[in-house]
């Protein structure tokens, strides 16, 4: 069916959006893979999933034996467990266990039906259309409806609800644009054509799990969802149980039980898991570097879009010169910095969000590599020849303070002084609004983002002129039109060109500076086979299997 | 010292001959000797150090990150390629400014306090000693880290908030001191003799407590060294790429599951050795007998 000499086949299936990704598969600028998650992206489910895809999961399922405990450690988490406000990685993996998307944004397979079955949009990409599953059921035993679904978009959109998703959707879902069709169907009404929606209501933004329609914010106490593991126990700063649902919709999980232990220290974690007494940790640099080739455990890695983003002040001196910007870009050894600091678990970024894994990433534009002799001409253009000082401030958390230094030591060699302040997490983010936060008002700052789907929100949010984390303060009335042709762009081909011309415009004018973009990865015991999970922290347990 | 004031200072209990003497012979003591010559070589280090470091202390190195010592890096390199043993010298340099000026903040705060609590006495002395002791019933590292976590942190903070946090201890011990000092003849006679309050504190019973403010002034400074280096290890104290012992401590310190044991065992060993030293002095001084 996909031999290239079937091409007409694949033509048939749909109309000219998809006969665009067809053309560009048929001139090798979309690889197989790639071409059947555009084809779910876009709503051809069916097709997809026949050619292989997001059955690997099943696949490694049916050399699984039914049995056993997964014992997993997780960070502490750092708020109350909610769906609707969860933003750190330990809690978007504890409620993964529980909770379930209309889709999931798999690392390998791109968009898979979870609770929907099909979508499609309309011919202005304004409204999308998703159908249901049937028959799939809440922990408590309630039918999961249109009605739930609704309500849960409802209250994800609705500012009084307090939901760290406001973000992901402002200027594209508001209140009231989610409506009910029929028991089984739901209807968006976009404020802005979006040929991305369907990654919106997937896993990728965290918060989208769909809750029962009078779901009173109590989560902790129930953590009900419709996942294929159900609570067993919670116990705040300790940990959580769950425990198989047999009334799960799809494939029952193989583990009979999944054990989360909370840990303030990666050390601690892996001294645990040497110790034999877990079979999951999360992945640090320094973990990775302690198990390192034991064959007893294994390294599991996604690539990813997760990055950490230099800003610089465009509206503040020195860096209102995009000369001086672009100088700061062309210090940094980008290659030295994915193969000494991120020990080749990265690829090399282009600052721009668009990194190379989404589809819609122009690859043909020019790599940006050090030369710190243009840096040292820029910078004399610019009027500062010998160099200037600046303050650097960032957040204390994973590689970021060595980056800095990083930075700090490339800077040095085009004459640019720079300071650091780095900050505690919580300090460096302040209140997370302008005027209250060292993130968004600093003059140059790094800031760790993890992964998403597609590149619309980092576009969106850190570069748009109205951006809520547009910490550069970039205020370009070009880029904000070529975001919006972007986000209209209704076939791939279209969405490349625009993609194009904002990551030129991105090189030129440069009010962000990104290196690379890191893989997401787990360290597992070897004797547990079937660990799944998303770049953006889901962590998903069902198809384990002990060897 | 006026005319008048001489029969005061002729029947202060410590004289100044007896006290010169009784320093040198603290002093002549092997573990003051060796506990000042290591000060001295970490003060060297500190002034001198950019010198005579085999390597460039804030030089990365990608291609030779966390190598074990070997002949070219004696200490190893940490997780940027840095030479570890070019950080230790020169990483001496912010605990030996930081620490002694936070400690010289607090005792010469403290004395104040002390002097005039236990010089006036009755209500001032009942109400100024209970918030001293409100004070001191805090934890010492949760009140330090949550002024720097608040106001946030910097070299001046640390020297600040750290010689704010000795005050009270060191206010309570002076004060005593005082306390006894006010009972003695030669105050009375200073009174007799017309001297005003700020004159007897500062001109007679000042000088006589000097021995104890001098023992408290090295004991806080040995705990000083520990407080800084804390601090940074919590990420709350000085700011990288400095080649702080505390702040490299915790950059290393997730390396050991690793194996990779270098960072942490000689930086650990420098603060040991700074610690030790200043404790080895205080000792001598009587530090241990006399302070609470």
């Amino acid at each position: 069916m996909t031999e290239r000499s079937d091409i007409s086949t694949l033509r048939d299936l749909s109309g000219d959006i998809w006969n665009v990704a067809v053309d560009e598969y048929e001139k090798g600028f979309l690889k197989r893979r790639d071409l059947l998650k555009y084809a779910a992206l876009i709503g051809l489910t069916g097709f997809a999933t026949s050619q292989g895809l997001g059955i690997s999961g099943s696949a490694r399922a049916a050399g699984g034996q039914q049995g056993g405990t997964v014992r997993v450690a997780l960070d502490q988490p750092t708020a109350a467990i909610d769906p609707i406000l969860v933003t750190d990685p330990a809690s978007i993996a504890l409620i993964s266990q529980v909770g379930e998307y209309l889709l999931l944004d798999d690392p390998k397979d791109g968009l898979l039906p979870k609770l929907a079955l099909s979508w499609e949009a309309d011919e202005t990409a304004k409204t999308w259309t998703f159908k249901l599953r049937q028959g799939v059921k809440f922990h408590d035993g309630r039918f999961v409806t249109a009605k739930d679904v609704v309500a849960t978009f409802e209250r994800l959109v609705d500012p009084a609800s307090g939901s760290s998703a406001l973000s992901a959707y402002k200027g594209l879902l508001s209140k009231g644009g989610t409506r009910y069709v029929d028991e089984q169907t739901v209807a968006f009404d976009l404020d802005s054509p979006n040929s991305n929606f369907p990654f919106y209501v997937s896993s990728d933004v965290v918060n989208a799990v769909i809750l029962p329609a009078d779901y009173k914010g109590d989560f902790e106490k129930t953590f009900i969802g419709t996942g294929p593991f159900k609570l067993d126990a919670f116990l705040p700063k300790q940990g959580a149980s769950f425990v198989r649902n047999a009334d799960y919709w799809g494939e029952k999980a193989l583990p009979d039980r999944v054990e989360i232990k909370f840990y303030n220290d990666p050390q601690a974690q892996v001294l645990a898991l040497q110790a034999g007494q877990l079979d999951v940790i999360p992945y640090t640099p320094r973990s990775a570097l302690a198990v390192g080739s034991n064959p007893a455990y294994k390294i599991i890695s996604v690539q990813a879009s997760t990055h950490d983003e230099v800003h610089l002040r465009t509206d503040q001196p020195v860096f209102e010169d995009k000369r001086v910007r672009r100088a700061l870009a062309l210090t940094i050894d980008r290659e030295a910095i994915v193969k000494g600091l991120l020990k080749g678990r990265a690829i090399v970024g282009n600052d721009s969000p668009f990194a190379p894994v989404f589809s819609s990433t122009d690859p043909s534009v020019p790599q940006r590599k050090q030369d710190i002799g243009e840096a040292k001409r820029l910078l004399g253009e610019a009027g500062v020849a010998n160099g200037f000082e600046v303050t650097l401030t960032t957040e204390r958390a994973y590689d970021i303070p060595d980056y800095a230094v990083l930075i700090q030591n490339f800077a040095k060699k085009a004459g640019i002084d720079i300071k650091l302040n780095v900050l505690p997490q919580d300090a460096y983010y302040g209140s997370a609004t302008f005027g209250n936060s060292p993130w968004l008002d600093s003059v140059l700052g790094i800031t760790d983002f993890g992964h998403r789907g597609t590149p619309d929100i980092f576009l969106n949010a850190t570069l748009k002129s109205s951006g809520t984390w547009n910490a550069a303060h970039f205020n370009n009335p070009t880029y904000d039109a070529l975001l919006l042709d972007y986000s209209k762009a209704r076939d791939l081909q279209a969405q490349r060109i625009a993609a194009g011309k904002i990551q030129n415009l991105l090189l030129d004018e440069t009010p962000l500076i990104i290196s690379y973009f890191s893989q997401y990865s787990r360290i597992t015991s070897s004797k547990v086979d079937g660990v799944r999970f998303t770049a953006i922290s889901h962590l998903l347990l069902d198809r384990v299997s002990f060897a | 010292m006026t005319g008048d004031m001489s029969l005061a200072a002729r029947q202060a209990p410590v004289d100044r001959a007896t006290s010169i003497r009784r320093v040198v012979e603290r002093f002549a003591k092997p573990p003051v000797v060796i506990g000042a010559s290591v000060l001295l070589f970490w003060l060297a280090c500190a002034l001198f150090g950019n010198a005579f470091v085999p390597f460039d202390p804030y030089a990365d190195d990608l291609l030779s990150t966390l190598t074990p010592p070997d002949g070219l890096h004696w200490f190893g390199t940490d997780q940027l390629g840095r030479d570890v043993l070019s950080r230790i010298i020169v990483g001496s340099r912010d605990i030996l400014l930081i620490a002694p000026l936070a400690t010289l903040l607090g005792v010469v705060s403290g004395s104040l306090v002390g002097l005039i609590l236990g010089y006036v006495g009755g209500l001032t002395d009942i109400v100024g000693g209970r918030i001293l002791d409100a004070f001191m019933a805090l934890p010492f590292v949760v009140v330090v880290m949550m002024t720097l976590v608040a106001i946030g942190p910097s070299n001046i903070t640390v020297i600040t908030v750290i010689g704010l946090a000795y005050t009270p201890l060191v206010a309570r011990t002076v004060r005593s001191a005082v306390r006894e000092q006010r009972e003695q003849d030669y105050i009375s006679a200073a009174r007799l003799s017309g001297e005003n309050a700020l004159s007897i504190m500062f001109l007679e019973i000042l000088p006589n407590v000097r021995e104890t403010i001098m023992v408290e002034l090295v004991t806080r400074l040995g705990y000083a060294f520990f407080a800084v280096a804390t601090l940074s290890f919590l990420g709350l104290g000085i700011q990288p790429p400095s080649a702080d012992w505390g702040l490299a401590i915790a950059e290393g310190y997730g390396f050991l599951t690793g194996g990779m044991w270098w960072v942490v065992l000689f930086n650990s060993g420098a603060i040991v050795s700074l610690v030790l030293a200043t404790n080895l002095i205080a000792h001598s001084l009587g530090a241990f007998e006399d302070s609470p």
